[in-house]
């Protein structure tokens, strides 16, 4: 049985613009958002990154919401402040980042869609660097929001003017704190995604790789093997963002192994840097 | 027209491993519905991938439409589309938005690549189905797919490899269809495939691998053209090769059916008097046109 009628419609040329290499990372960034939040997919695809975002968002609302009608901003009476409420969504934001990152480079693989990409104006750089951008655009979107969303209710209802004068850096910390725990969080959500087949596995590996490094850090650090406290993974952005913001929210196993933050930051580099290599390269294998 | 060729390879090499692939192919490939024929393993994919920049060359030189594949890779694909033989098309999108998305990586605007998409879609005949996603899609319609996305971003040259691989006989002919109309859009095509009779079908131009090596580069008519004539007689078939004969033609005698070439004559006119002289019935004359399978299984390396 015939499953379609081939319409005769002539061919017509592009005779227009091409955008060549640009064009083509422009469009795989696109995707790449399109992907980590489900967009254009089925309804299911976006119910957990978007419940995530909305769990990350909530309370900075509800503390807006409560400061607009009480009419005043009391940092006290809003539970915790900028640097507390990075341990909530950094917490989030690793889910978020173990299920994006499986989903940005499992299924192109897997059903093949690379062969795509090998016949486009694009390297596995491209490929690898845009796919990067998307998740970095979205998880600094999903970590810094809420800041943002706090920063400007408390403005509002203490004037913007003096406000924005007097804590304007809360901004710029903010964001590098975001940013840190991004490129602290997604490299090796990347490296996992890249040896796997299947995207659920692939997450879980992930979460477990840092939930126990971390676990596992704590113990050999109290057995006196102090070098460990580099490899407590989930605890470095949490460190460095203390540092930036000039805070101590928790007791940090990098810091409890005697390490300075300036250390953690350096880790963070180097993992991502060889976790870029390693990804790059698999994805080579991979096209 | 233009007759400069559209890909241009010189003394290319390629193992993996130990294992030769390609083994000092030369070729210049004229433009239009290129052919590529070979058994399993006979290094065609290799050469496709080669041609799009996938694999490197390990010696040679690669040139296609005009760009060196080994210095100007992304010239070389922007122009280039490739549908591979194996899958490449993701389930979780909506033919309309693979195909558009597919559009902008070869670097057409967005509102052209949707408009696109549209077109191609309804060109390979999935324009009612464009809106639903492409798990849902059969055999047949996957590969319609996987044509309209070597297409949707108008390249010169497509490359195919197996492009009716798993389709029933109603599909293959549909694909066929296709892509003999490919040259009417301007686009250039070359076709790989081991079934020599899609080959036979839409290329005017074959070329043979065998073991990594070129067996034969040329248009498709001069293997299906041949001096010889082939004729078949109802009586003494045996008679009219020996009067054939003593005429001066070389005479291959198959069952009822005679091939026979003359070198210093006119093979018809040898073919006619010697009926006339044997008293035999003729059932059938003329020229002898060879397959393509005939001359793939008859080919010594070059």
């Amino acid at each position: 049985m015939t499953e379609g009628v081939v319409f005769d419609l002539g061919w017509r040329p592009h005779d227009g613009p091409r955008f060549g290499r640009s064009g083509a990372r422009r469009a795989l960034y696109k995707d790449g958002l399109r992907r980590v939040l489900g967009l254009r997919r089925r309804a299911r695809s976006k119910v957990l990154p978007f419940t995530l975002m909305a769990i990350a968002l909530l309370p900075a609302l509800f503390f807006v919401a409560f400061g607009v009608i009480a009419g005043e901003f009391d940092p006290a009476a809003t539970l915790f402040g900028h640097s507390e409420y990075f341990d909530l969504t950094g917490a989030l934001v690793l889910i978020f980042t173990a299920l994006a990152c499986s989903e940005l480079l499992i299924p192109d693989r897997v059903h093949g869609t690379l062969a795509v990409y090998a016949s486009r104006p694009l390297t596995t750089g491209d490929y690898v660097a845009m796919r990067t951008a998307s998740l970095a655009t979205v998880v600094f979107g999903f970590l810094w929001l809420p800041h943002l969303v706090l920063f400007l209710g408390r403005a509002w209802v203490n004037g913007f003017a003096s406000y924005l004068g007097d804590n304007w850096e809360v901004l710029w910390e903010t964001a590098l704190g975001s940013a840190v725990y991004f490129a602290a969080y997604a490299p090796l959500g990347f490296v996992v995604a890249a040896f796997s087949r299947r995207t659920s596995l692939a997450a879980g590996v992930y979460l477990g790789v840092i939930t126990i490094s971390s676990a596992a850090a704590r113990g050999l650090l109290e057995a006196g093997f102090d070098f460990i406290g580099l490899f407590a993974f989930q605890h470095h952005p949490g460190y460095v963002k203390d540092w930036i913001m000039d805070s101590s929210t928790h007791r940090w196993i990098p810091a409890d192994a005697g390490f300075d933050a300036s250390v953690s930051l350096l880790m963070i580099i180097v993992v991502a840097v060889l976790s870029g290599v390693v990804v790059l390269a698999r994805q080579r294998r991979a096209a | 027209m233009d007759t400069a060729p559209i890909i241009a390879v010189t003394d290319l090499r390629f193992a993996y491993g130990d294992i030769v692939a390609i083994d000092g192919v030369s070729l210049e490939i004229p433009p239009g519905r290129i052919g590529l024929v070979g058994a399993n393993g006979a290094g065609k994919t290799t050469l496709l991938k080669i041609l799009l920049g996938v694999l490197p060359a390990a010696s040679g030189r690669v040139e296609v439409l005009g760009h060196r594949v080994a210095t100007e890779q992304l010239e070389v694909r922007s122009r280039v589309g490739w549908m591979p033989e194996s899958a490449c098309l993701p389930p979780d999108q909506t033919a309309a938005d693979f195909l558009g998305y597919a559009a902008e990586l070869g670097g057409l605007p967005v509102r052209a690549a949707r408009q696109r998409a549209s077109d191609v879609l309804g060109l390979v005949g999935l324009h009612e189905e464009r809106f639903r996603y492409i798990r849902e899609f059969s055999t047949g319609m996957k590969q319609r797919t996987k044509l309209a996305q070597a297409i949707v971003h108008d390249p010169s040259l497509v490359l195919l490899d197996e492009p009716t691989a798993g389709l029933d006989p109603e599909g293959r002919e549909e694909m066929l269809d296709l892509v003999t109309r490919l040259q009417d859009f301007g686009i250039n095509a070359v076709i790989s495939s081991h079934v020599l009779t899609d080959i036979e079908r839409t290329c005017d131009w074959v070329i043979m691998l065998d073991g990594g090596k070129v067996l034969r580069s040329s248009p498709l008519t001069d293997l299906s053209t041949t001096d010889e004539v082939e004729l078949e007689v109802i009586g003494d078939i045996e008679a009219v090769a020996n009067r054939a004969r003593a005429m001066g033609a070389t005479v291959e005698v198959l069952g009822t059916v005679l091939h026979l070439r003359a070198p210093d004559g006119d093979a018809f006119e040898i073919s006619r008097d010697a009926v006339a002289d044997s008293d035999v019935s003729l059932r059938r004359l003329g020229a002898r046109r060879t397959t393509l399978e005939d001359v793939f299984m008859g080919e010594e390396p070059a």
